[in-house]
């Protein structure tokens, strides 16, 4: 039977812990304040240290929190992370996503940098700022604003708005340990990039990556995964921060049409089909599928946009076959024309339609001893969220109190 | 008129309507018509470069049976319904007639109709850069590279373009 209105908008009868209200993912201020309080004092993922090779190599990011920043390798090896501004009149300093910059000069008026972010060239400098009595401005004045920068857990490039950051370490914690073998043995290279820009709430589509039960959505996941011995048995693991890993088991590809094992293009120490899944607050997910690794890295544009980056990497030291193996493996079920990456997204440009126009509560009470279809990975989540934000989640309104922080297996 | 370039203007005529041809057949999801324009050694790939990582992208890349089997599991699977509709124009065609075979170059433009309201969006634009055979008086494709310049595919797609 239907529900009224009334009936509808009431909290549901469960725990605070077991759902969200709707606010968290359609109110602007909510969103602004998550730039403040989370994503400008969050390590985000930048990019992979292939993506920057060689000395001088640089790479653009769009920073969640609003900052353009540059990756660059410097001459001397070391990876470090700069706004992408000119501190003269804020022009973009550089505009192509990627390339090669021994000096990293601005258009608009000649103004330099190095790969330290030290200003190496001011023209006319001594004719504009410099009198017999001394100089208004030198170029020691007009470094570029350095970021927090730390490389780690598959070589993947971190950045840290926050000057007074602790290490990536504190951040991550053991949350990758479950395939740091796989992803630190020897160096990794990504082969595919693209994004995707959904009208849908970050939360969303890092939701979607933090719960199990919604493989019914793809026919892929049924045959390979559900229909197979050890499925149920996967664990969901909490850990500090917010992340959460999902428990490997054997995908037997073979169950799906025109898919075949993975086994030959293996991650180092892996036998057989693992699928290794850790999802990390606020928004990234390393997901390793036996042969290929894929990186989602979230930006948030707005409260019901959000731009998502995909990488998938394999290993630098590749043969041709086994790399022509990885992008075959990929395209059968990621990249934009892949059959499980299409599913996700049209699942949560769903939600992005229905949930600000007609939806009181997102339910998360799914209960199953931690295992699989535990919707445990999602409160965990919301739990680190309520406290970052210092708002609950099941009601935005109010502060969390302890217990609502606390995330244990059951509750 | 020199019968041979004539029959040249011939072929490519028929490379022309069948280029033509295939963009109506996945138009209308009439995927039997485009295979049965295909050759049984077709290779389709979907291809772009990324700026972002500075390489060459492989996003799909099938034999016929792999395009087969991709058609045959697409009931199976949640897709978006909104129709796509392919724009083409050919560029080129060239004719070896020592070969049998002609290559052709066609601007493609490809639009997503939502079927809530109707509203027509721009999904990508690309090329397709093709190969075909004449086998007696039938022309059939041989390598379909759908090359990409539009890597923002919002949601994506089951659909080969």
């Amino acid at each position: 039977m239907g529900r009224t209105s009334k009936e509808w908008s009431q909290k549901p009868d469960l725990p605070e812990t077991h759902y969200v209200d709707q606010r968290v993912y359609t109110d602007p201020q909510i969103f602004e304040e998550e730039k403040e309080k989370i994503f400008a004092r969050t390590w985000m993922l930048a990019c992979h240290e292939s993506e920057v090779s060689e000395a001088n190599d640089y790479r653009t990011y769009r920073h969640p929190a609003g900052a353009n920043l540059i990756v660059v390798r410097g001459e001397d090896g070391e990876i470090r992370s700069f706004y992408n501004v000119c501190p003269h009149r804020g022009n973009t300093i550089l505009y192509d996503p990627s390339g090669n910059a021994k000096r990293m000069t601005c258009i608009f008026h000649a103004w330099s940098f190095d790969y330290k972010g030290n200003c190496v060239g001011l023209p006319r400098e001594k004719a504009g700022y410099c009198t017999e009595d001394g100089c208004s401005i030198t170029r020691g004045d007009l470094g570029l604003r350095e970021v927090k920068t730390q490389v780690g857990y598959g070589g993947f490039v971190y950045v840290n708005l926050d000057d007074e950051c602790g290490p990536l370490e504190d951040h991550i914690g053991s949350a990758l340990d479950c395939m740091i073998e796989q992803i630190d043995t020897e160096p990794l290279e990504v082969f595919t990039y693209h994004r995707a820009v959904v009208h849908t709430n970050y939360k969303l589509w890092h939701d979607t990556n933090s719960e199990f039960y919604h493989d019914y959505l793809h026919v892929h996941n049924r045959l390979t995964s559900m229909k197979q011995e050890g499925y149920f048995d996967r664990k969901m693991i909490p850990f500090p921060n917010g992340h959460a890993e999902v428990g490997s088991h054997e995908v037997h590809y073979e169950a799906y049409g025109g898919s075949k094992s993975r086994e030959e293009a293996g991650f180092p120490g892996m036998s057989g089909n693992p699928w290794y899944m850790v999802d990390l607050f606020p928004g990234y997910t390393y997901n390793l599928r036996a042969s290929v690794l894929r990186i989602d890295s979230q930006i948030p544009l707005g409260p019901s946009r959000t731009m998502i980056e995909y990488r998938t990497l394999g290993l630098k030291s590749d043969t041709p076959a086994q790399r022509k193996q990885r992008i075959q493996d990929h395209n059968v079920i990621w990249g934009p024309f892949g059959r499980n990456l299409h599913e996700d997204l049209l699942a949560v440009h769903g939600q992005g339609r229905a949930i600000p126009s007609g939806a009181s509560y997102i339910i998360q009470a799914r209960e199953e001893d931690s295992t699989i279809h535990d919707e445990i990975g999602m409160r965990h989540f919301y739990a680190e969220w309520s406290r970052r934000m210092g708002r609950l989640a099941s009601d935005p309104s109010r502060k969390p109190a302890a217990r609502d922080l606390t995330t244990t297996p059951g509750t | 008129m020199d019968t041979e370039i004539k029959a040249s203007r011939d072929v490519q005529e028929e490379v022309r309507e069948l280029i033509y041809r295939s963009c109506l057949y996945l138009d209308n999801q009439d995927f039997a018509g485009w295979l049965g324009l295909c050759a049984p050694d077709l290779r389709y790939t979907i291809t772009a470069y990324s700026p972002e990582i500075r390489k060459e992208m492989v996003w799909l890349d099938h034999d016929r049976e792999g395009m087969e089997s991709l058609f045959d599991m697409l009931p199976k699977h949640n897709s978006d319904h909104s129709p796509l509709t392919r724009h083409a124009s050919v560029y080129l065609v060239e004719h070896d007639g020592s070969a049998n075979e002609a290559s052709a170059v066609t601007s493609l433009v490809v639009y997503k109709t939502q079927l809530d309201g109707g509203a027509t969006e721009l999904f990508a634009v690309g090329k397709y850069f093709d190969t075909v055979r004449l086998e007696g008086e039938t022309l059939l494709l041989t390598s379909r590279s759908v090359r990409l310049d539009t890597r923002e595919l919002g949601i994506g797609s089951h659909l080969p373009l």
